[in-house]
C-alpha cells in the first residue's frame, strides 16, 4: 500500500554539532553530541532511545558502537546503511518503518562526518568500499564526486542549453539564504562576477558549483505520531516516502544521462503522501552540485524538463518565491552533512522556527536525497506540519 | 608519469577476462545467448531477460561522445592537469556508456576544445607502465574517428 506510512510517524527532535573544517574529534564524538542535543530538543530522557540508524561510506562510526556508547541495553532496531547522499532520507524512512511496525519506539537517525579534516570524498583517489565499478574509473583519474557529477551535468546542460550563468544563479540564491542562517559556513555575499571568476575544478564545474566539505553531525529522533503528541515540540509528520530509482554510467539500461531518479520516484512519493507538487511549500533538494537543483525542480514536477533554470532566474526558488528551495543555504553554503541537514531544515521550517529565513505558512516540505546518479539509487520524503 | 604514482585498476573475478583482453588490444562485450542484448560491465546475468548463458564478442570499437569533463583540480597523484575523461556511448548498443581517456592531440595534453557531444570516436589502447612483476595493464583511450566507414 502506497500510503501505509502516511502520517504514522513523526520527527520530534533535532540535534546539531557545530559546523567546522576541523572538528578535532572523532565521528563517534560528533554522533554522540548531535544525538544528545536531539534527545534534549525532544524533551526525552537518555534511556528512551531504543533504535539507531545511520548512513556512511566507510567514513564514520558504526551504528552499533553508537548504540553501545548510548548505553542501550536492549537495542530493538539498528540500521547501518552503506551509502552517500542518496541514502540520507532512506535512513529516516527505514526508521519510520521500524517505528510504525512496532519494532522500536524512539529511533535516532544521524550522519556524523569529518568530511574536511579526516576523509574527503574520493579526495585521496581511493575508492569507497563496495564500489566495484571504480576499477573502470580509477585508472583514468575519474573518481571523485565533482568529476562524476560534472560528467552527468555536462550532458544535461547540453541537452537543455543550460549556461554557466544558470548554474551561478543557483549558487547565488542559496548563498542569499545562507546569509540568513547563523549556522551556515558561508555567510558572505556571492555575486555573478565572483561565481564566474572562481577557479575551474572540473569543467563544467567552478569552485562555487561544488558543495562544501564539512566536519559535523546532525541527528533526528523518530517516534510514532501518537507518542509525538505528548512531547515538547510540535511534531513534524513523515507523510510520504519513496526510495529506489537511479542510474549510473554502468547501469547498462539507461542511455539517458540527463534525468534523475525523481522521474520514477516522484510519482510514488506524491502518491504515498496523497499530494502533488503544487501542495509543496518548501523544498530542500540534495545539492552536492548546482545542476542537481535544476534537475530536481524538473523531475519532481515543479516545472517542465529544461525549465529549471528559468524558474531560478524568475526568483521562484528564493524565500518569498513560489517554491523556496534550500532555505538553509544547502550543501553549497550551509554545510555538508550528507543530506541530513536538509531534513533538519525542513523540520525547522515546519516548526516555524527559522526566523529571518522562515517560509510563511509552511505546512508541507519536500526533502530529497542525492538524485540517483553515481549512487544508482535515491530517496525522498514529504514532511507535514503536525498538530 | 612514473608507474608507481598512477592508480591501477583492480579487476574482480567477473571483469578479469575483460581486462586481459584489453592487454591483447581487444575490447569485449558480453552478449546474451538468449536475447542477444549486449552488456558491460561484465555481469553473469542478462538484465533484460534473466538468462545466465552468454558469450564474449568483440565490440566495434566505435562510439560517440555522450559527455566529457576537463579536470583542472589535482584530484590525486599520477595525472597532469588539465586532462580529459570522456564517456563514450558505444555504437554497438546505445545504452552502453564507457569512461576512458581522450587522446585527441596524441600527446596527452588535452583541454577538450576539440570535443562535442555526439562526436564520433574510435578506440585506441594504452599499454601503461606497471611496477615490475605486476600483471600488464592496458587502458582505453579514445580518439576522433578517422573514418565513418564500418
Amino acid at each position: 500500500m502506497a500510503d501505509a506510512l502516511r502520517d504514522k510517524t513523526a520527527i520530534v527532535g533535532v540535534g546539531y554539532t557545530e559546523y567546522s573544517k576541523n572538528s578535532g574529534v572523532s565521528t563517534l564524538t560528533l554522533a554522540l553530541r548531535a544525538i544528545r542535543a536531539a534527545i534534549d530538543d525532544a524533551g526525552l530522557a537518555h534511556g528512551d532511545i531504543d533504535g539507531v540508524a545511520c548512513h556512511r561510506v566507510g567514513d564514520s562510526v558504526q551504528a552499533v558502537i553508537v548504540a553501545q556508547a548510548l548505553g542501550i541495553r536492549d537495542l530493538r532496531y539498528h540500521a547501518d546503511m552503506f551509502g552517500g547522499g542518496a541514502t540520507s532520507t532512506q535512513v529516516l524512512i527505514s526508521a519510520s518503518m521500524a517505528v510504525a511496525s512496532g519494532l522500536a519506539d524512539y529511533v535516532v537517525c544521524w550522519r556524523a562526518i569529518n568530511a574536511r579534516s579526516e576523509w574527503r570524498m574520493g579526495g585521496t583517489g581511493r575508492a569507497a568500499p563496495d564500489t566495484v565499478e571504480f576499477q573502470y574509473q580509477v585508472p583514468y583519474g575519474f573518481v571523485t564526486p565533482p568529476q562524476q557529477f560534472a560528467m552527468y551535468s555536462h550532458a544535461y546542460m547540453h541537452r537543455h542549453g543550460v549556461t554557466a550563468e544558470d548554474l551561478g544563479r543557483v549558487a547565488i540564491f542559496q548563498r542569499g539564504h545562507a546569509m540568513k542562517n547563523e549556522r551556515a559556513m558561508m555567510r558572505g555575499p556571492l555575486t555573478m562576477d565572483d561565481y564566474l571568476a572562481s577557479r575551474w575544478i572540473v569543467e563544467p564545474f567552478r569552485l562555487f558549483d561544488c558543495c562544501l566539505e564539512t566536519d559535523a553531525a546532525v541527528a533526528l529522533i523518530v517516534t510514532s505520531a501518537e507518542r509525538a503528541r505528548d512531547l515538547r515540540r510540535r511534531p513534524v509528520l513523515v507523510s510520504g516516502a519513496a526510495y529506489g530509482g537511479g542510474h549510473t554510467l554502468f547501469s547498462n539500461q539507461r542511455a539517458d544521462l540527463t534525468t534523475t531518479a525523481a522521474r520514477e520516484l516522484s510519482t510514488r512519493l506524491y502518491a504515498s503522501a496523497g499530494i502533488g507538487p503544487a501542495d509543496v511549500d518548501v523544498a530542500e533538494f540534495y545539492d552536492a552540485f548546482t545542476p542537481l537543483v535544476l534537475m530536481q525542480l524538473e523531475d519532481f514536477g515543479f516545472c517542465a524538463p529544461g525549465d529549471g533554470a528559468a524558474m531560478v532566474a524568475d526568483g521562484a526558488t528564493s524565500i518569498g518565491g513560489a517554491l523556496p528551495v534550500n532555505t538553509h543555504g544547502g550543501h553549497l553554503s550551509e554545510g555538508y552533512v550528507h543530506g541530513l541537514n536538509h531534513v533538519a531544515e525542513a523540520v525547522a521550517q515546519l516548526r516555524g522556527s527559522c526566523g529571518d529565513r522562515q517560509v510563511d505558512g509552511a505546512e508541507v516540505a519536500l526533502s530529497t536525497g542525492q538524485p540517483g546518479y553515481v549512487a544508482g539509487c535515491s530517496s525522498a520524503v514529504v514532511l507535514k506540519k503536525g498538530s | 608519469m612514473s608507474a608507481s604514482e598512477r592508480p591501477l585498476p583492480v579487476p574482480d573475478r567477473d571483469s578479469l577476462p575483460w581486462w586481459k583482453a584489453l592487454v591483447r588490444h581487444e575490447l569485449l562485450l558480453q552478449r546474451c545467448a538468449s536475447c542477444d542484448a549486449l552488456r558491460w560491465p561484465p555481469r553473469e546475468l542478462c538484465n533484460r531477460c534473466g538468462t545466465l548463458d552468454w558469450t564474449w564478442i568483440p565490440a566495434s570499437g566505435r562510439g560517440t561522445v555522450a559527455s566529457w569533463v576537463v579536470n583542472h583540480h589535482m584530484f590525486g597523484p599520477g595525472f597532469r592537469a588539465p586532462y580529459v575523461v570522456v564517456a563514450v556511448r558505444l555504437d554497438d548498443q546505445d545504452d552502453i556508456v564507457m569512461p576512458g581517456a581522450y587522446w585527441g592531440s596524441g600527446d596527452g595534453t588535452e583541454d577538450g576544445a576539440d570535443l562535442a557531444i555526439g562526436l564520433p570516436l574510435e578506440v585506441d589502447f594504452d599499454d601503461i607502465d606497471v611496477p615490475s612483476g605486476s600483471e600488464p595493464i592496458t587502458l582505453l583511450r579514445w580518439r576522433p574517428a578517422r573514418s565513418m566507414a564500418p
